[in-house]
């Protein structure tokens, strides 16, 4: 692989790859506002400037400029290189690149700082971006000096509501076009523009439009400054207080990754953000996706029930054990669920082995809107891991024929949503001898339910899912469990000791390793690279 | 007799044996220290009335109004505080009543305590405030947790909230009352019996203050 050097260090690049996507890929930072690896180098922030030496029989380009010195008190004429933006520079062979090292470079970035910061308004004690804004981080980094401009900066329109889910606030904005650049390019909707010039540019939209979509809130993820914010997390929390953990998005098969950010003070998800992972949704989410962490509160089953009773979960446990062990071995059957993760699921097929019934069913969420850049029409986060783990299980339309039918007449379930809504499908679980459910949210099943197990949701445990490209996938913990929900395959678990069943598994640990044998063909495992 | 504890004999020159008495019966039954107690007590008792019927020792009640005393009685009187004394907060005020407050968490994020609880809101669409400022929606300070160290008064950007209000944290029976919320703290004064900001600066719809329009500025 050729390579070039950047301050001394070698850093290597596939050949048309640019200096600073080559450093990026490599980890190195080369600060930029307008460069973003996924979108096209408009080259507009100039912040990215490095020195490039000349090759062995080149020429450097030096420019002609009158430099002060103060010892003569006058300005005498000097040379300085012609400095190349990285992120429009093809890396080359064995070339040399000064880019912290270089005084020129570092007397360009702080001017370059100078001038974004010329009309900025400098309210960051209102900006939501504070404490992750790129302003802030070279303010610190490259200039550390106050403007030299003392007059009043101009002003331009803010809080201009763009659409049903972006503010933008003009004045805050440094041009840097990378909004436009997302909805042209990724969501192929170019409905912003630059208009005006100079430090009267800012972004519109397209007259008679708004800024509405899939992909939204993707414009606010790339803007490097405060410019652009969400309704939704719009004054909501102080980014410096919350915490981030590695998630998976559960709103489709797609499995996009994530950050998810939350407060462990009130062990609350406050959003959403992608995290960089070129194999499956590479810098990017859906709005549904982004929007999809309310799921964390929202139509939660945090408390045990039997009937419409609250009770607690040793109570909840018994009742299920009592009911299940009652009915005939034959018509017990157990459903699976693509709603819940690897571990929940494999929990529940051991019970369903040892139970020795055979009819295994799958449950999850109907199908919805589809498109081709990063929305699965398949609404479960674990479709796949559920047909690796059990290629014969069968589907719920399935279940409710065979509950009509006479054949199943005891139900331990995983997971509350149904894939339908029909008001017949809860006449048919209500034919039910026994409908246990252990769900993390309310849906048809929970409703029908003689006893509900509360289970934690993806934030609140450690889980596997597997996206539709048969990757696999973890989501870490974030929050700490709500209500008296526990994990589902400790459930799952507790409900098998309850029918006097030997189960094979104690800890997260144990069924993680049955997950790695010869259950489940292995996908990769994709961890992600270094965010932008 | 006493004798040494711990019984491992000093390793060090800086080493220090500790003594303790003895627990014999006398000690461990305590009566011989009461009675001295109870001794002690009835001497002083004894002496200070001799001494006031003679009228050697001045009267604890008339003492106050002689000169060079510094007993008061607090309190229905008070010391005068020093000037830049830390007392309770309150949240300053613009003109129009509201207050300066933009909700920036700074305080909160600066509070060792962790006292300060803040909901931010947002102006509504078509007030001259809306994307310039956000107000505290509600402004909480639990002032039993608070250990008045300042640092909410040193980071707040807008001189919305002070501790010059001359009062310390009076005694409550309940828990709930330290609570104080956004009215109450607006309701405090400082000691000149005001509302505003020692440091007024501009104002929406000022013609320094940013907030005009496309339309309205001269380019």
């Amino acid at each position: 692989m050729p390579s070039f050097k950047l301050d001394g260090k070698d850093v290597p690049f596939e050949p048309g790859e640019t200096i600073i996507k080559a450093a990026h890929r490599q980890g190195t930072e080369v600060p930029h506002y307008c460069w973003h690896p996924g979108l096209s180098a408009p080259a507009n922030c100039r912040m990215c400037l490095v020195e490039i030496k000349p090759g062995p029989n080149q020429r450097a380009m030096m420019l002609d400029i009158v430099e002060w010195d103060a010892k003569a008190g006058e300005y005498k004429p000097a040379q300085k290189p012609k400095l190349l933006p990285a992120c429009q520079m093809p890396a080359v062979d064995g070339q040399e690149v000064l880019s912290e090292s270089s005084k020129h470079v570092a007397e360009a970035r702080a001017h370059v700082q100078e001038f974004l910061l010329l009309n900025h308004p400098v309210d960051c004690p209102i900006c939501d971006q504070a404490g992750e804004c790129k302003l802030q981080d070279y303010w610190l980094e490259y200039q550390t000096t106050g403007k030299r401009m003392r007059d009043e900066p101009i002003h331009k329109p803010k809080a201009v509501v763009f659409g049903p889910t972006i503010v933008y606030d003009a004045e805050r904005c440094v041009m840097c076009t990378r909004c436009i650049r997302f909805m042209e390019e990724v969501a192929k909707d170019p409905v912003l523009e630059l208009r005006e010039r100079g430090n009267l540019n800012e972004v519109t939209v397209a007259p008679g439009r708004q800024l509405d979509g899939h992909y939204t809130f993707m414009t606010e993820n790339v803007c490097p400054v405060g410019a652009l914010t969400t309704k939704d997390f719009r004054f909501k929390a102080r980014v410096w207080f919350l915490r981030s953990a590695k998630s998976i998005c559960q709103g489709c098969a797609t499995g996009c990754n994530s950050y998810l950010d939350y407060d462990p003070r009130s062990n609350k998800v406050f959003r959403y953000r992608p995290r960089d992972n070129e194999a499956v949704n590479k810098y990017w989410m859906c709005d549904e996706g982004m929007l999809s962490y309310h799921a964390a509160h929202e139509g939660r089953v945090i408390d045990a029930r039997i009937g419409p009773k609250k009770v607690s979960v040793e109570m909840a446990i018994a009742e299920a054990g009592k009911r299940l062990s009652n009915g005939p071995k034959e018509s017990i059957a157990v459903v699976l669920s693509a709603q819940h993760s690897l571990e929940d699921n494999l929990a529940m097929r051991e019970i369903a082995t040892l139970l020795g019934t055979a009819a295994l069913y799958v449950s999850g969420a109907g199908d919805g809107y589809a498109d081709d850049i990063l929305i699965n029409k398949d609404k479960n986060p674990n479709t796949t891991g559920v047909r690796q783990l059990a290629p014969h299980a069968m589907s719920f339309t399935r279940l409710l024929d065979d509950v009509r039918a006479g054949l199943v007449s005891h139900v331990l379930a995983l997971g509350g949503i149904s894939p339908t809504s029909d008001p017949e499908d809860a006449t048919a679980l209500s034919m039910l001898g026994t409908l246990v459910v252990v769900a993390a949210h309310k849906g048809a099943l929970t409703d029908a339910a003689h006893v509900v197990l509360p289970a934690t949701s993806w934030t609140e445990a450690a889980g596997t899912y597997v996206n539709k490209q048969g990757i696999r996938q973890i989501a870490d913990k974030a929050i700490e469990p709500q209500g008296a929900s526990r994990p589902a395959w400790e459930h799952a678990r507790l409900v098998g000791r309850a029918l006097g069943l030997e189960v094979n598994f104690a800890k997260l640990k144990d069924l993680r390793s049955m997950l790695v044998g010869a259950s489940v063909p292995n996908g990769n495992d994709v961890t992600a690279s270094a965010s932008i | 007799m006493p004798r040494a504890f711990p019984k491992k004999p000093p390793s060090s020159i800086n080493a220090v044996t500790l003594r303790y008495t003895e627990r014999t019966p006398e000690v461990q039954s305590y009566l011989p220290e009461i009675f001295k107690g109870i001794g002690a007590s009835m001497r002083h008792f004894f002496a200070n009335t001799r001494d006031m019927i003679r009228g050697t020792r001045p009267d604890p009640v008339t003492e106050r109004w002689a000169d060079g005393v510094t007993t008061i009685s607090y309190p229905e009187q008070k010391r005068p505080y020093p000037d830049r004394f830390r007392g309770l907060h309150r949240l300053t005020t613009r003109e129009d009543g509201s207050p300066r407050c933009v909700a920036c968490l700074c305080c909160s994020t600066a509070c060792p305590a962790q006292c300060i609880y803040i909901e931010a809101g947002e102006y509504p669409e078509g007030d001259k405030r809306r994307g310039y400022e956000r107000y505290p929606v509600k402004f909480v300070i639990d002032e039993i947790r608070c250990i008045f160290c300042g640092f909410c008064v040193e980071a707040c950007p807008c001189d919305a909230i002070r501790m010059d209000t001359g009062v310390h944290a009076a005694p409550y029976d309940s828990r709930n009352q330290f609570i104080y919320t956004k009215d109450l703290l607006l309701g405090l004064a400082a000691r000149d019996g005001s509302h505003k900001t020692a440091n007024p600066r501009h104002e929406p719809g000022d013609p320094t203050h940013p907030g005009l329009t496309r339309e309205h500025a001269h380019h």
